[in-house]
């Protein structure tokens, strides 16, 4: 049984998630990848999480919907990190106010996000 | 053969009618075997460039992010990077990979910031992908010139601002928007110069992406727009009064006053917007003159402004218009009146039979 804490990573861009499970990786995290949020729900389902990062607009089922389905269906307490492009400061708002720990504005940078991390699992 | 033979024969004797729909027939019918065998062949082509597609972009993932990590110093090119980049450029010699680089390249750089940002711009300068961006913004398609502004753009080539700034002047809409976007997200306001002399029309589209482009930087020390307000490109004029609004250019009040006899009415309208916005009210007495010769936009345009800034002072304007035949004149006066004046609204004498000003009395009343 691996003592790595497990982080689920939901982002539609398959190069940024690459970069950031190789770079959360080399700071010892379990990572588990979602292209969407429909396949984002499923690993946090299966994995229990310790940390969820999450893009807001994602194809199937949003960032949105993945916080709301956590912290309302699951009743999970894990800390969820938003991503968000510019222009969506009303969806960070809504993300907060569903249950979000923290967010990036994108473009962000990985470091920044691997400190958040650290952050929030300590 | 005696088959064949006798429908041929058949077919001798049909009338000329006959014979011909059937010969139509028989061309349309090979025709359309012909088109559903090439869209067969051109969807099998196209589902296995897109596999291909999928399959390069994977391994281009891997390799760029292997390269992004290989190396400890941002300013620095380890050996295990130099032998990717001297990879990279032979196989990026082959247009296809080109292509598929440059999209997971693209990809990248827009979501990422900081040190790992700046690697990927060095990993663009030194694979010499710059020089096929530079090469494709002399091409002749407009499609292919698009495109090469567009990587320059997202890759921060600065040096390449005389050869985008003449593009300004394209004559198609996608490059001059393309070479647009470049000059504002690379220099900022100063990228803004080129409406100084621009012939073409910015369309709205335009005008809300340079807005928003401008709003993403720290410095939003803006450069003077009056100018800009004097153009005589109609659309300069009405994107310098979006600036005028978003970034509180009061000073420009002067060019803005003189906008208010602009022969163009959207730009008069516009123009009275902002004025509004700013609370002005040296307009007032020039807009309260001229009211009866304004268009109805203007004229409501301007009542809106009297509900930020009116006074006593524009009583006897106001009951003069609180019987205009135009409802929102009307509902505007009204308004403007029960501010300015309450006593006067309250005691206002309307006949009988008069129920829409009835009504407009009691849902000012009532809001």
């Amino acid at each position: 049984m691996s003592n790595k804490k497990k982080i689920v990573l939901a982002e539609d861009n398959s190069t940024l998630s690459l970069l950031l499970k190789f770079r959360l990786q080399k700071e010892g995290y379990d990572l588990f990848i979602a292209a969407n949020g429909k396949e984002a729900i499923e690993l946090i389902e299966e994995h229990q999480p310790e940390l969820i990062l999450s893009d807001i607009m994602m194809p199937y089922i949003s960032g949105l919907e993945v916080i709301s389905h956590v912290r309302n269906k699951l009743e999970m307490k894990v800390p969820i990190i938003v991503f968000s492009a510019a222009g969506q400061e009303e969806m960070v708002l809504k993300a907060f106010s569903l249950g979000a720990n923290d967010f990036m504005g994108k473009p962000f940078s990985p470091n920044e996000l691997v400190i958040r991390v650290k952050r929030l699992l300590s | 053969m005696n088959n064949s033979q006798s429908v041929l024969e058949y077919f001798m004797q049909l009338p000329t009618l006959v014979k011909a729909v059937w010969l139509i027939s028989i061309v349309l019918f090979i025709l359309i075997l012909g088109l559903i065998l090439y869209l067969k062949i051109l969807r099998i082509y196209l589902r296995k460039n897109e596999k291909e597609q999928i399959k390069y972009q994977k391994i281009y993932e891997e390799n760029l992010i292997n390269y992004l990590y290989a190396g400890d110093d941002v300013n620095e090119i380890s050996e295990e990077q130099q032998l990717f980049i001297n990879k990279t450029k032979i196989e990026i010699l082959n247009t296809f990979n080109r292509k598929v680089l440059i999209s997971v390249m693209s990809k990248l750089v827009n979501d990422i910031s900081g040190e790992i940002a700046v690697s990927i711009h060095k990993f663009y300068y030194e694979t010499g992908l710059i020089n096929y961006s530079l090469k494709k913004i002399k091409a002749r398609k407009w499609e292919i010139i698009a495109s090469g502004i567009d990587e320059l753009t997202q890759f921060e080539v600065k040096q390449a601002h005389n050869k985008i700034e003449k593009l300004i002047k394209h004559p198609h809409k996608e490059v001059r928007n393309q070479a647009q976007l470049y000059l504002v997200n690379l220099f900022q306001f100063q990228g803004l110069n080129f409406l100084n002399n621009l012939e073409y029309q910015l369309s709205e589209w335009n005008q809300i992406q340079l807005l928003e482009i401008l709003q993403k930087f720290d410095n939003q020390e803006i450069t003077n727009i009056s100018n800009w307000l004097k153009s005589n490109n109609i659309s300069v004029v009405m994107f310098a009064l979006k600036l005028a609004k978003v970034y509180n250019q009061f000073e420009s009040k002067d060019a803005l006053l003189d906008l208010l006899k602009h022969p163009n009415e959207e730009i008069r309208v516009q123009t009275i917007d902002v004025l509004s916005y700013f609370f002005d009210t040296e307009c007032k007495e020039y807009l309260k003159s001229n009211f009866n010769n304004s268009s109805k936009s203007e004229q409501i345009a301007f009542l809106k402004l009297l509900e930020n800034t009116g006074d006593a002072s524009d009583e006897n304007f106001i009951l003069e218009n609180i019987n205009h035949p135009n409802f929102k004149i009307k509902l505007a006066s009204l308004k403007i009146l029960k501010e300015i004046n309450p006593t006067k609204f309250n005691n206002l004498e309307i006949s009988e039979s008069d129920t829409a000003s009835k009504r407009i009395v009691e849902f000012i009343n009532n809001n």
